[in-house]
């Protein structure tokens, strides 16, 4: 018979797992585009987390530290991944001049197929605009938090996540 | 006369919430990407394997040493 979590793991553990886990699952999710991927991140985050937690010092929050390590795994997937594919790049012009319809409202008529229409168009997006718009959707995140996770200015991250809503709608509506 | 406006209203009002009802019952509207992903990412369930194969690593990995725990849960 299997042990808990508590039982395994030093006190904290199991409750820092419960906290932080959809989290991190679904930024590998919708970052890496394919659920067995993100079931193998989540589960070496948190292993690398419990290993390496005497690392840990503190100067951030837990759930900080846990990202930090969630977008360095993911990152390194998606480049052994990109490494092995070649394959169209979205055009950044049409992007930046599809400024029409993004003020409206993303209307989605079937919400059982929300997921998939995320995906696409999350997967369409550079990676760096898919990453900031899946930290900034976590409102425990400060901008400043995003700017630390990302290396760049909390100015910098403002700049970009403006454009990369854009982006995101008029690839949203386009895949709808 | 006013009996058939009545009626009329009522008969709209059934119409439009019929209209609606076929049109999409779970159709819905977001403000923003991020109000949208907000809403995906409470909807999504983390799969129980996860935990289950943690368990199994720990079990194999053994306990980290104490002290970091200490410092982070003040125990």
């Amino acid at each position: 018979m299997e042990q808990p979590l508590e039982d395994m793991a030093p006190p904290g553990f199991a409750e820092a797992y419960r906290t932080h886990s959809r989290s991190i699952y679904y930024l590998a999710l919708r970052f890496l585009g394919d659920p067995q991927k993100a079931e193998d991140a989540t589960h070496d985050v948190f292993l690398k987390a419990f290993r390496k937690l005497e690392q840990f010092r503190g100067e951030a929050s837990l759930r900080t530290w846990l990202y930090r390590i969630a977008i360095n795994h993911c990152r390194n997937r998606q480049q052994a991944w990109h490494d092995r594919h070649v394959f169209p790049n979205t055009d950044d012009a049409i992007l930046e001049n599809a400024v029409a319809e993004t003020d409206s409202p993303l209307r989605v008529l079937e919400i059982k197929e929300l997921g998939q229409q995320i995906q696409r168009a999350l997967d369409a997006l550079p990676a760096e605009y898919r990453l900031l718009l899946l930290l900034v959707a976590d409102e425990q995140l400060s901008y400043e938090q995003i700017g630390a996770l990302t290396e760049q200015s909390p100015d910098a991250v403002r700049g970009k996540l403006h454009r990369a809503r854009k982006a995101f709608t008029v690839l949203f509506k386009k895949n709808a | 006369m006013k009996h058939q406006t009545k009626l009329s209203q009522e008969q709209q009002q059934q119409q439009h919430a019929a209209e609606q009802q076929t049109q999409s019952p779970s159709a819905r509207e977001f403000a923003s990407a991020e109000e949208m992903l907000r809403y995906d990412a409470a909807h999504t369930t983390v799969p129980p394997a996860i935990a289950r194969r943690l368990q199994k690593s720990i079990g194999q990995t053994g306990a980290p040493p104490r002290s970091w725990w200490r410092n982070l849960f003040g125990l």
